[in-house]
């Protein structure tokens, strides 16, 4: 293999760690002990990810995720973060977003038009976690029941507690807007039993 | 008995002992007759969440052959099986599911929880996983085992037949409920 393109990897990486330093403010998280991790405000969350998957080929979206600092001892911020996971398959880079979101708002920019993706990691996340993601279009569980009360990864939920859940969950609505989309005619909708109306 | 008893072996002593050719009838009890059908006829419904769901499918096969036991007639329908077969985790949001599939399997009916996942709910101690199946449902034999061996849900099915041999025809296996 030649030798040029190690270089040429280790300038790319900078230029897109230098665009987001210059242009949106990012400071690089010092508690990440992963070079490629940086913090961002929330108003210029949208852009900086745009920015990178259009610039800089950053063109999946591997996880978004929030992590609770609740009684973390080395911690004195926000309660939450929302963390953005990304990778270029280009260059093989990854490079991590990161959010500080207040328990009092406990919300943040929805990208799920940048990513597609995005539309589900951002469900699940505020499914387990309750940090809202505005203007999301279907902003409802997906991983837990529809009738779940809480949101079950954040630190101060009772681990004891359980849910007896009685509504036969189906989730049809996605799949009965896909079938027309497809042309097919939805006769019922959410016909199985026991399913909410 | 007279030496004129040639009753196959795998007709159970109880019926043997009753069974001559003189005359091409046999004299029994109604319940010994329709309990060995059940018992030897069993229509399974694998209710397969997790990695037991895997071992069932190695006692299905030619190793360890379930059909030995009269119980290879697998369904996907609960309207044509006797026996669930729980094999594998299940979840709060499965459990409603669990239970409308058990309610919708006709009388007489019998459930097997494989593995510690379905009879206890196993290391999963969190909010989202039911601990044992016995808190929707009622069960008959419980397997141990993560996962267990195929061994293990071959003795569970002659435990059912065992258990089914107990039976009266004329009380309800299950009391229904509100």
């Amino acid at each position: 293999m030649s030798d040029a393109p190690e270089t040429t990897d280790v300038e790319d990486k900078r230029a897109d760690q230098d665009a987001l330093e210059s242009r949106f403010q990012a400071t690089p998280d010092i508690h990440d002990s992963w070079d490629a991790s940086f913090i961002v405000t929330a108003d210029v969350l949208r852009d900086a990810l745009i920015a990178l998957r259009d610039e800089f080929a950053y063109n999946v979206l591997i996880d978004i995720t929030t992590i609770d600092y609740l009684s973390h001892a080395q911690h004195d911020g926000e309660r939450f973060a929302v963390s953005y996971n990304l990778k270029s398959l280009s260059s093989g880079d990854r490079i991590r977003l990161k959010v500080w979101v207040s328990e009092e708002e406990a919300e943040i920019v929805s990208v799920h038009d940048v990513w597609k993706n995005a539309n589900w990691l951002e469900r699940e996340a505020w499914d387990q976690y309750g940090v809202s993601f505005i203007g999301h279009p279907n902003q409802k569980r997906l991983l837990n029941h529809i009738d779940f009360k809480g949101h079950p990864l954040r630190k101060d939920f009772p681990v004891r507690k359980r849910q007896e859940l009685s509504v036969n969950d189906a989730m049809l609505d996605e799949l009965e807007a896909r079938l027309q989309g497809k042309g097919y005619a939805v006769l019922e909708q959410g016909s199985p039993a026991g399913v909410k109306a | 008995m007279s030496d004129e008893t040639t009753a196959p072996a795998s007709i159970p002593e109880e019926l043997s002992q009753q069974f001559t050719n003189e005359g091409g009838f046999l004299a029994t009890k109604l319940d010994t007759v329709i309990n060995w059908g059940r018992s030897n006829s069993l229509w399974p419904f694998p209710f397969g969440t997790a990695c037991c769901a895997i071992e069932f499918m190695g006692t299905v096969s030619s190793v360890f052959d379930l059909s030995r036991f009269g119980a290879e007639l697998v369904r996907f329908s609960p309207r044509q099986a006797d026996l669930l077969l729980v094999a594998g985790t299940i979840t709060y949001k499965q459990a409603p599911i669990l239970k409308q599939i058990y309610d919708q399997m006709c009388e007489p009916k019998w459930v097997v929880a494989i593995g510690a996942c379905a009879s206890s709910g196993g290391f999963y101690d969190c909010y989202c996983t039911v601990p044992g199946i016995d808190h929707i449902i009622p069960v008959d034999v419980y397997v141990a085992g993560c996962p267990p061996r195929p061994e293990a849900i071959l003795e569970s099915l002659v435990q059912i037949q065992n258990k089914i041999g107990d039976e009266k025809v004329s009380t309800t296996h299950v009391e229904a409920s509100s």
